[in-house]
């Protein structure tokens, strides 16, 4: 089994069904196509989105629908063709789709505009600006105190 | 902030060498074409946005940020 060297976990053996390749890299990390999906039971719904090249560099991340269980993922056309996936893929079955946290001093936020798409098929990855721009790049990760107090 | 009103075909001249074609309207997004010097950068903003936001989500979450962020989500919520 091969062995990635992670930046929260040490020496990690994994499948490489774990893998996930990107046809482009994240923005800013273009040159970073192959990332391993990460999740360990006691931090669920978190997901750690490590780098097989760079050992420190590691996204934390959570499903989109955990932030915002309503979320609905519009593609734009291009992007759904080179996934190979429809531009209103269902997530969870046709593809995972990803917010990565920033984990800012108070209020952590999670990308809902650009998650990360993975075709669950052939674990092709993108990160997809959504097509309609509802969401936010910032979209705060509120406490269910702080949630009743919002509403 | 300058406001100008164009026509689907209708050009803006910027300076010597930018050029702003209005190639199609839709109903709620216009396609413009792009003529400037190629070491000119020309980005959409959310583009820009989420480049910085990756930099900074790169930059890592302490235990306690995990903790804290844990304590966030509401794992019943989830479909």
């Amino acid at each position: 089994m091969p062995t990635c060297k992670t930046k929260y976990f040490g020496d990690v053996d994994y499948a490489d069904e774990a893998l996930i390749d990107f046809v482009r890299g994240p923005a800013g990390f273009e040159e970073e196509t192959k990332f391993l999906i990460l999740s360990y039971p006691h931090q669920y719904p978190l997901v750690f989105v490590q780098s097989i090249t760079s050992p420190n560099l590691c996204f934390v991340a959570l499903p989109v629908l955990a932030v915002n269980p309503k979320y609905r993922l519009q593609m734009e056309g291009a992007d759904a063709a080179v996934l190979g996936v429809p531009e209103q893929p269902t997530v969870g079955t046709q593809v995972l789709c990803l917010a990565l946290v920033t984990g800012h001093e108070q209020t952590p936020t999670a990308n809902l505009l650009a998650p990360i798409v993975v075709n669950l098929k052939s674990r092709r990855a993108m990160q997809c600006i959504h097509a309609d721009g509802w969401y936010s790049h910032q979209h705060p990760l509120l406490s269910a105190e702080e949630q009743a107090v919002a509403v | 902030m300058m406001i100008m009103r164009r026509r689907q075909g209708e050009k803006i001249l910027i300076g010597e060498d930018i050029v702003l074609h209005i190639s199609h309207i839709g109903r709620n997004r216009v396609k413009i074409g792009i003529e400037a010097p190629k070491e000119m950068r020309v980005l959409a903003e959310e583009v820009q946005a989420v480049h910085d936001e990756n930099l900074a989500a790169a930059r890592g979450c302490s235990a306690e940020a995990i903790q804290r962020i844990l304590s966030r989500v509401q794992p019943a919520t989830i479909a």
